[in-house]
């Protein structure tokens, strides 16, 4: 009987081994590097996927997030992109629009869909069709130095702008390189490092009539606290020479009082400077108690043209179980997108964790758009020229707003 | 002149000649179809625009700025280099200790692809954490961090004096192989003549060097003008546009802003404005050979 | 003070900025990379102990070995196209009286002016209509193609300095016109040949905006590419290992070109402008 079973096994094996030959069921992923765990954690779920998919080979492509969108354009131009691809979800509507990303409803049934949370699955419908599966999601606190704002003699980190405001001059007066506020001026999320302030300000950066809300009242006076921190010299000097990666930098060795970003600070903090004391609290309010954090996800896509849409599925439906998830979102430091994640203790305690998870209600997403990058880099711009002194404020973002107003009209 | 098989010659050309039209003349074709259709985010044709895009580039004010700038990056570093290369080949075209050593030394940048050497000296510019600014201040040169890269003022010199630096190497080279190529004979007779060391320079190095000069100028100028890396790495053209080139720019609207059309309009303009420089320095240097 | 030896320090003294300036970029590869992770972010110039760990861990961490070997694989493959091409090129255009001179003079010119990012988006497009993305094949053809216009010019001017006579002296004995060209003329032609090749290497080495667009995975990573992956776009950039890297892949160039200086400076001198 045993040895029926084996020789039946091994008949089916070199069936299986001929359709391999007769239909190679090659699946190409593009994927955008986060950190130097991506590449690591793609190559081992492609393993692990392949071996229960016999047929299957897949290909990891792991692509520097800088370049990731004018990868997917050479691609896509030359007819040769992958079968799923990670994109920012703010690019997705250029995708929809393009007939690019292939609608995934067909796919998923409501067990599929329970597994995400909501608020990170709905930035990837348009027009009541799914075109992206949310893979990473982030959202922004502010970070403090614990240390940096006793010495000053400020307890408790400020709940609202202008109580910051008054506390990051008395940190800056601390030393010559120490400085009260981080703030972010050069490269990607520039603009991003300025809504925090705007949204409190009750800033919408799309108004109700469809234009800019840069040049309203929101815009001018969030513009006016950052340049006002520049002048005061409660940020690091030179903003305009830092990316974000250099202002977490300045945090990490104890140079900064307070800055705004990621999760993913962190887990950096935990490795690089465990004897940091800092804690994560919410964003600062605006006068009227608003506040907003940016809440920003990144989605897989399947391409429209793939020959492979099956068995694409079936890997996107292999690295959204649970396992999966849990060790890329905690590899990376990213929020859990999916419920049962959440739950997990090393999410469910982690006290950093939940002061993002906390602010998740108020956060806004990049609106959905075309042409969106183009409207990032004319509002960093406007606001490296007030950053620098080189324009005032009110012309220089009426300005950009005019500028992006022309694009929004298209 | 052998004439016995007159097809011969175009049997030698033509593997190399096909390989360079296929990969080099396809490609420019290609950008000028581009160029005059609509072309959506990614690139796929979407009908004839006639000259469209050209005139979207043209009326962009950013478009007039990286142009100027382009200019000032190209012969900045032409002439720097020039100016650095020719007295420092000079020297090393002397016989003196550790002459070997100094070589080395002169030639290293060129070792180093471009792109590393911008991402170095992007970290020892960094304002706090960078070397530079710690290294001046050891030496009491300055007493605050300089933030290098925070406005064009300082970060678009530096982004040049780096230019300079990493075109050193191939101009030096030249002139040497140019001073080495200048026989000895020509010397001696100067000397026994009582002809000063500047009378020299004047009268015999300098002119024999003229062809060596023509083509660093040209051959450096279509290298920097195309130059991307360096500013790419440091300042990615920013703040606020300052520091763009035609190249970074020509990238950021291509692959950033999804404006494929008017990036392929912006190549070919780029690509006349060099054509027409380099036979207008042809034409020039050839006329000055002349008389 | 002989003369010499007078000459040795104004030379110095001369040169003395510009050696200052080329070797600052070094010395902070070799300090960064051989600092301990936690002293990274503080600009001194004396580390705390010297972190050699950093290269073994740079070495896993970058995926080095790889990249290396694709660097190394596209510069030498590349340089042998084209060389192999332009020896014929160069022969042709230097012994032979024909029509299209003219125009090929030209064409060579003109290539020479486009840069690879001015065609990327079309570069692309054939690699793909050659099914060669992501295929390390695909960047050896296109620099190949590209250094073409640079590899025939050097040669052929160089070429020119070789005597006519000698080539004539072997038809007289019989030889055959191809015969004549293997073993009379290319034996004179090596050191040309060899100072050319180092060009094209050179170049492929140092490319990036095609590598950028071309190749996909990691596996076909080129060493520019790797290292600009390092800082490009992550949440974090480890600094150390990026001057590392920077470092390793410097030094192999560095001393070819301390070997073959003399050699480079000749080849031009003789190559540059004829």
């Amino acid at each position: 009987m045993k040895r029926f079973t084996l020789g039946a096994t091994g008949l089916t094996l070199a069936l299986a081994m001929t359709t391999t030959l007769a239909s190679a069921q090659s699946l190409r992923v593009t994927v955008a590097e986060y950190s130097a765990k991506t590449g690591p954690y793609f190559e081992e779920a492609a393993e692990a996927f392949e071996q229960a998919n016999p047929d299957a080979d897949v290909q990891i492509e792991v692509v520097p997030w800088d370049v990731l969108l004018q990868k997917l354009t050479t691609d896509i131009s030359g007819g040769a992109n992958a079968d799923l691809s990670i994109i920012g979800t703010r690019w997705l509507i250029d995708f929809v629009s393009e007939g690019i990303a292939a609608p995934l409803d067909e796919y998923m049934d409501e067990d599929f869909r329970g597994r995400f949370f909501d608020v990170f699955l709905s930035p990837s419908v348009m027009d009541g069709q799914t075109y992206g599966l949310p893979v990473a999601a982030s959202a922004r606190a502010m970070y403090y130095n614990k240390d940096l704002l006793e010495q000053a003699g400020i307890d408790g980190p400020p709940q609202t702008w202008d109580e910051l405001a008054e506390a990051a001059p008395k940190i800056s007066a601390l030393g010559d390189d120490i400085a009260g506020f981080g703030m972010q001026g050069k490269e990607i999320e520039t603009d991003v490092y300025f809504y925090y302030a705007f949204w409190a300000y009750g800033g919408d950066l799309v108004e109700e009539d469809g234009t800019s809300g840069l040049d309203t009242e929101a815009g001018y006076q969030a513009a006016e606290t950052y340049k006002s921190l520049i002048d005061a010299g409660a940020t690091q000097p030179g903003v305009t020479a830092y990316n974000r990666e250099d202002v977490q930098n300045l945090f990490k060795q104890g140079k900064v009082g307070m800055m705004i970003t990621a999760p993913f600070l962190s887990s950096q903090i935990a490795e690089e400077a465990p004897d940091l004391d800092y804690g994560v609290t919410a964003i600062p309010a605006g006068p009227d108690g608003d506040r907003g954090t940016y809440g920003v996800t990144d989605s897989i896509i399947m391409f429209e043209n793939s020959q492979n849409k099956e068995l694409a599925w079936e890997f996107l439906d292999f690295i959204f179980t649970t396992e999966w998830r849990a060790k890329f979102t905690e590899g990376e430091g990213f929020l859990p997108v999916n419920p049962e994640v959440a739950a997990m203790p090393a999410f469910a305690d982690n006290a950093d964790l939940k002061e993002f998870t906390a602010l998740l209600p108020d956060a806004r997403f990049a609106p959905v758009i075309a042409g969106w990058e183009e409207i990032a880099g004319i509002t960093s711009d406007a606001l490296q020229t007030i950053y620098l002194g080189e324009g005032e404020i009110q012309p220089t973002l009426d300005a950009a707003a005019a500028e992006i107003n022309e694009i929004l009209d298209q | 002149m052998q004439r016995t098989a007159p097809l011969a010659p175009y049997a030698l050309v033509m593997p190399g000649f096909l390989l360079a039209a296929f990969i080099v003349l396809w490609p420019l074709y290609q950008l000028g179809v581009i160029s005059t259709s609509e072309v959506n985010r990614f690139g796929q044709l979407r009908g004839f625009a006639g000259l469209e895009n050209y005139v979207a580039v043209f009326t962009d004010p950013d478009f007039i700025g990286a142009l100027w700038r382009t200019l000032i990056w190209t012969f900045g570093i032409v002439f720097g280099a020039l100016a650095v290369s020719f007295p420092v080949a000079m020297i090393l075209h002397e016989d003196f200790y550790g002459r070997g050593v100094a070589r080395v030394i002169v030639m290293l940048p060129w070792a180093v692809s471009i792109t590393m050497t911008a991402i170095v000296w992007r970290w020892a510019l960094n304002g706090e954490s960078g070397m530079l600014n710690s290294g001046l201040k050891n030496l009491n040169i300055i007493d605050t961090n300089i933030q290098w890269l925070a406005q064009a003022a300082t970060a678009f010199p530096v982004q040049i004096m780096i230019g300079i630096l990493v075109t050193v190497p191939f101009t030096v080279t030249i002139f040497l192989g140019g001073l080495s190529s200048i026989s000895g004979d020509l010397y001696e007779a100067a000397r026994l003549e009582g002809s000063s060391p500047l009378q020299t320079f004047r009268k015999i190095t300098f002119p024999l060097m003229r062809p060596f000069v023509n083509i660093a100028v040209v051959l450096n100028t279509i290298y920097v003008f195309n130059s991307f890396p360096i500013i790419w790495a440091t300042t990615q053209g920013g703040p606020a546009n300052s520091t763009d080139i035609l190249v970074t720019y020509l990238y950021k609207l291509g692959f950033r802003f999804g404006k494929l059309g008017e990036a392929s309009a912006l190549s070919l303009m780029m690509f006349a404005l060099l054509l027409a420089f380099t036979i207008l320095y042809v034409y020039l240097a050839s006329r000055e050979v002349r008389e | 003070m002989s003369a010499k030896l007078k000459r040795t320090v104004i030379a110095w003294a001369v040169l003395s900025p510009l050696v200052v300036v080329t070797l600052f970029p070094f010395a902070v590869m070799l300090i960064t990379a051989l600092k301990p992770p936690t002293e990274v972010l503080t600009p001194n110039w004396v580390p705390s102990r010297l972190a050699w760990e950093n290269f073994v861990s740079m070495w896993s961490a970058t995926n080095f070995g790889p990249a290396l070997w694709n660097s190394i694989y596209v510069g030498v493959l590349s340089t042998a196209i084209a060389i192999a091409v332009s020896i014929p090129f160069a022969y042709a255009l230097n012994r032979f009286d024909f029509g299209a001179k003219g125009f090929l003079r030209q064409f060579l010119l003109v290539t020479q002016m486009l840069s690879p990012i001015v065609l990327v988006i079309g570069l692309f497009r054939i690699a793909a209509a050659l099914g060669l993305i992501d295929n390390v094949n695909s960047v050896v053809l296109v620099y190949g193609a590209f250094n073409i216009a640079f590899t025939v010019w050097m040669l052929q001017s160089y070429f020119a300095t070789i005597p006519r006579d000698l080539e004539e002296a072997a038809w007289l004995e019989g030889a055959s016109h191809a015969s004549a060209l293997v073993r009379v003329f290319l034996p004179l032609a090596v050191p040309a040949i060899t100072v050319t090749a180092i060009f094209s290497f050179i170049q492929a080495w140092n490319e990036f905006v095609i590598a950028l667009t071309m190749l996909r995975r990691q596996e076909s990573y080129t060493l520019p590419i790797q290292i600009f992956s390092l800082v490009a776009g992550r949440y974090t950039v480890e600094w150390h290992h990026v001057m590392a890297a920077s470092l390793v892949a410097t030094i192999p160039v560095a001393i070819i070109f301390a070997w073959l200086q003399r050699y480079l400076v000749r080849g031009l001198g003789v190559g540059a402008v004829k």
